[in-house]
């Protein structure tokens, strides 16, 4: 599968601090793409310098597998859509104004307004203005904007920002049903783990400007190892006993946290405390969730 | 360019940008009216030179305040939608400035051509004496509108710049409160205020007589090296003011 973005050495310098840093991007064509990281991570920063609105200090950029620069942006950028940080408007015009300039400087034909308002579900509110839609009537606009020329490739920047449960929802099965419907390769960048999760088929993660994770969300579910969790009536006994024997521990409340071990190893360990007077009160397997490992990738919390 | 100066059109709709202009030339009309009623037949023989010297030192505050105005309105539009970052990925940055001045240019054009309409109208209205001086008329136009795309590209490339359109605005008016009291220092000094140069390139001049309190108007050559300096100020601020906001990050 060929890559529709790819980015190497990706780097945004402002003053001294790297906003984005040798960033490595890749998206293969197809897929939803969730670019996930905390505010301020440089997420809108990295797609900024995808789409030419800020120059790279450093870093090369490929766009459908061409080289991008100031010459041919945007003879690249043709077919790509863009939503970037919140939806591009003019409030005293109507929806279908707005989306007439559009689609006139696109050089796109007309009828892709009808077809695009049908499809962001927005057809019944075309005549009125934008000023008065709800933020979520502006947001699916901007996903309008973004269709109207069917671009092989579609960058959504938090694009459910400002949404209420529904309207995420709403935004949501729109986003996942573009690949299918119309061949699109989405990159969708969200500071919600849950978003990704339940919209990306790869992901990449990213941490004070340095991409910490890129595969498949799949693979990033695997890395949630088993623990076990034991309690003792003396921790303290019972962590040498372990160290002895070979065995990582981690105190955690009043748990040693363990590796999965085989079962014979750990009938062992039950009995040699209880050789020794120590009662094993409990065992407990623990599967790291997720947002623990987001947590350990990026630093921060979960719904950052 | 065709469309992305059709699409301009368009942004304008229901602005009432034209409403600015048309109170602004109502203005006009009111104080040329008001400076007319009290000059008597003898006055009226001069009365195409009186005009002539009247709207220009008039045009230091009217034209700044519609170029301020005018940008204001059309680069406005993007900075409360945040469209910059959307259009640019559709067209080149240096595009949108083209289309943006071009437009604004045709209501500085009309503003420039209602006071010629004005002052062509109370004319023949008043019978000012002597023959109509067309060729200072089209001096007057030409020069006006020369300054006033000037003063116009200087706004909009603060307008653009500047998301906060208090600040062009402000500058406008201060730039043209300048260009008016300019008028009473020496031409050197004028020459280095934009908004200064309605006077710069006026062609009549006048005398006034302390002892019998006569005023007296009359022809001036034509200042070229002003008007040579007015479009190396046009080619300065239109240039550079375009290269920042193309290289600006959106």
């Amino acid at each position: 599968m060929s890559n529709i973005i790819e980015t190497e050495g990706l780097s945004k310098q402002y003053g001294n601090v790297y906003r984005v840093k040798d960033v490595d991007l890749s998206v293969p064509e197809g897929a939803i793409y969730g670019f996930l990281g905390p505010n301020g991570a440089g997420k809108s920063t990295t797609l900024k310098m995808i789409l030419g609105l800020a120059k790279p200090t450093a870093g090369e950029i490929a766009v459908f597998g061409k080289q991008v620069n100031s010459k041919n942006r945007l003879e690249n950028l043709k077919n790509v859509g863009s939503l970037i940080e919140s939806p591009s408007y003019y409030g005293h015009l109507t929806g279908e104004e707005n989306l007439r300039i559009f689609q006139t400087l696109r050089g796109v034909p007309k009828q892709n307004i009808d077809e695009v308002l049908k499809i962001v579900r927005l057809e019944n509110q075309k005549n009125k203005k934008v000023s008065q839609y709800s933020l979520g009537m502006k947001q699916r606009l901007g996903l309008a904007s973004a269709l109207l020329g069917y671009p092989k490739l579609l960058i959504l920047d938090e694009p459910t920002n400002g949404l209420d449960p529904a309207g995420i929802q709403e935004m949501r099965e729109l986003i996942q049903s573009l690949p299918q419907k119309f061949g699109m390769t989405v990159v969708v960048s969200s500071h919600l783990l849950s978003e990704i999760d339940q919209l990306a088929t790869r992901v990449g993660i990213i941490r004070e400007g340095e991409l910490v994770y890129q595969d498949s969300l799949t693979k990033l579910h695997q890395y949630s190892k088993q623990h076990l969790a034991v309690r003792t009536m003396n921790n303290e006994v019972t962590k040498s006993f372990l160290s002895q024997n070979g065995v990582a521990w981690e105190a955690q409340d009043d748990y040693l946290i363990i590796p999965q071990i085989k079962d014979s190893m750990m009938a062992e360990i039950s009995k040699v405390l209880g050789q020794n007077n120590i009662g094993l009160v409990r065992i407990e397997e623990r599967k790291k969730s997720l947002e623990d490992i987001f947590l350990e990738l990026t630093g921060t919390a979960v719904s950052l | 360019m065709k469309a992305a100066i059709r699409m301009e059109v368009l942004k304008t709709r229901g602005r009432k940008i034209w409403l600015v202009v048309a109170v602004m030339m109502a203005v006009q009309l009111l104080w040329a009216g008001w400076t007319i009623s009290n000059k008597d037949a003898d006055d009226l023989i001069q009365g195409w030179m009186f005009f002539l010297y009247q709207f220009p030192m008039l045009n230091c505050i009217i034209m700044p305040v519609i170029a301020a105005v005018v940008a204001s309105r059309l680069s406005d539009v993007e900075h409360q939608g945040q469209t910059f970052k959307l259009l640019e990925t559709i067209i080149p940055a240096n595009r949108i400035f083209d289309a943006k001045f071009i437009w604004g240019s045709i209501y500085m054009l009309g503003a420039a051509l209602g006071q010629l309409a004005i002052m062509i109208g109370m004319g023949f209205a008043l019978h000012f004496g002597g023959p109509v001086p067309w060729g200072a008329l089209a001096g007057y136009l030409f020069f006006t509108v020369a300054v006033s795309l000037t003063i116009y590209a200087f706004q909009q490339v603060v307008s653009m710049l500047v998301p906060n359109q208090m600040v062009p605005m402000t500058l406008g008016l201060v730039g043209g409160f300048i260009g008016l009291f300019s008028m009473f220092f020496p031409q050197g000094f004028q020459k280095l205020i934009l908004w200064s140069y309605y006077g710069v390139l006026m062609q009549v001049g006048m005398n006034w007589d302390e002892a019998t309190r006569a005023v007296d108007f009359y022809w001036t050559a034509i200042d070229w090296s002003g008007f040579g300096l007015i479009l190396v100020f046009f080619g300065l601020v239109y240039g550079i003011g375009r290269v920042l906001f193309v290289r600006r990050e959106v």
